[in-house]
């Protein structure tokens, strides 16, 4: 059924209680490597032990998973903030040459974490049919069926229009008739009468058999009204799994950092910091909207801007002389019909890569 | 406790298997094999995790 709208596109509304419960529940191992190196001159990165005071109680209340050595033994239970491996760097940085590989020792850690599924993490029936986790509800709004069966999960139907999974129906219907009388059924497409697979009309009788409707929906009372919902809903089970690819793992943000060498754009990819790129399709809503000014703000002022020198006679890019304080164009070997203008970087940057293949893209100012 | 003692740690060898005390400062090999990686021991502290 569809539920509160944040299940459209694929998503998935997920039971609160249900996660309570374990389900959706997962491991995630990830390795850190630290590198003690050395500066040369005897300076080097060392791991320090914990800080005490005279009591020996610690200093910093952060550093407590911390051992003797500086380092956090296997199986200690690391939370926020705390260190588990207190490597210090020397301030002096610049001195930064070093004889790498000389006497390098690398500490490696592999911390675990049980992360409890949260919005925006991936699932999958076994059928392809792949989603994100829209939004957790608790389980008092969830509809109920009048045996006091909540779901765990509820799913956008029209994900089954376009995809056409069959088998998953099958499956919903065939677990649901396996529970009640007891047998697993075997759900192949295949339904000839020489296979012993499990046709969906005798599926059918085998529900009717233990009083539930013969196309498996079910009667739902809507969870946060309390009243009956309008339509019989499709109900039964369906075997779900994790995939890994995790909102914990993917997130970023970015407001100003690093940007490429070439073209003066923001980096691109969340190892690199990058930016989140307004792309085509944005764009031309964008452009739809007429909203020109916001268009000229995310290509050119939150991207590359460039300030350029143009000759208005004859269209090519000239310099800026910062010694005579004024503009000249190279072409008229003159500065006399210069304007101030600005585009973005990669802008200037294509004028120039055309040029260096003979094409001449002139400007005209009007 | 004097701040100033180094305390050791043990450790075990990746490959003997020896358990080996180092203070700060020591060349991080196995004294019995010379295997350059060593292990962490188990911790001894209490491990109790809250299933909730």
């Amino acid at each position: 059924m569809g539920y509160s709208g944040y299940d459209i596109e694929d998503a998935i509304v997920m039971n609160k209680s249900s996660l309570d419960r374990g389900f959706g529940r997962c491991i995630a191992m990830k390795k850190h490597t630290i590198t003690k190196e050395n500066y040369g001159d005897g300076l080097s990165d060392r791991i320090a032990k914990p800080q005490r005071d005279t009591n020996g109680v610690l200093v910093m209340q952060n550093m407590q998973a911390l051992d003797e050595d500086g380092i956090a033994a296997p199986g200690q239970i690391i939370r926020n903030h705390d260190v588990y491996v207190n490597k210090q760097i020397p301030t002096n940085t610049d001195r930064r040459v070093a004889d790498t590989n000389d006497k390098l020792s690398i500490i490696k850690c592999i911390i675990r974490h049980t992360r409890r599924p949260e919005v925006g993490d991936k699932f999958s029936s076994r059928h392809g049919q792949k989603g994100v986790c829209g939004t957790i509800v608790q389980q008092e709004d969830f509809p109920f069926s009048e045996r006091g069966i909540c779901p765990d999960l509820i799913m956008n139907p029209h994900g089954f229009l376009s995809r056409m999974t069959i088998g998953k129906m099958i499956e919903l219907i065939g677990g649901k008739a396996g529970l009640s009388c007891d047998r697993f059924h075997y759900g192949s497409a295949f339904g000839e009468p020489s296979g012993n697979a499990d046709k969906v009309e005798d599926i059918s009788n085998t529900l009717i058999k233990h009083g539930f409707s013969y196309n498996g929906k079910d009667f739902l009372y809507l969870g946060i009204l309390g009243h009956p919902l309008e339509a019989y809903i499709f109900m039964g089970p369906i075997y779900y799994q994790k995939l890994k690819h995790m909102v914990l793992d993917k997130m970023h943000a970015r407001a100003s950092g690093p940007r490429v060498l070439l073209t003066r754009q923001p980096t691109q990819g969340r190892s690199r910091d990058g930016g989140l790129r307004l792309g085509e399709m944005e764009r031309d809503c964008l452009i739809a909207s007429g909203a020109s000014m916001l268009i000229f703000e995310r290509l050119m002022l939150s991207s590359d801007p460039y300030q350029v020198q143009v000759c208005r006679k004859c269209g090519l890019l000239g310099y800026y002389n910062h010694k005579l304080k004024a503009a000249y164009c190279s072409m008229c070997k003159n500065g006399e019909n210069m304007a101030k203008m600005r585009l973005p970087y990669a802008c200037k940057l294509l004028f120039q890569e055309l040029q260096s293949m003979n094409v001449v893209p002139r400007l005209k100012i009007g | 406790m004097d701040p100033q003692q180094p305390e050791p740690v043990s450790y075990l060898c990746g490959d003997c298997g020896a358990e080996n005390t180092l203070k700060p400062g020591d060349v991080i090999q196995c004294r019995e094999c010379g295997y350059r990686i060593l292990y962490k021991k188990r911790t001894r502290r209490i491990v109790q995790y809250e299933a909730r």
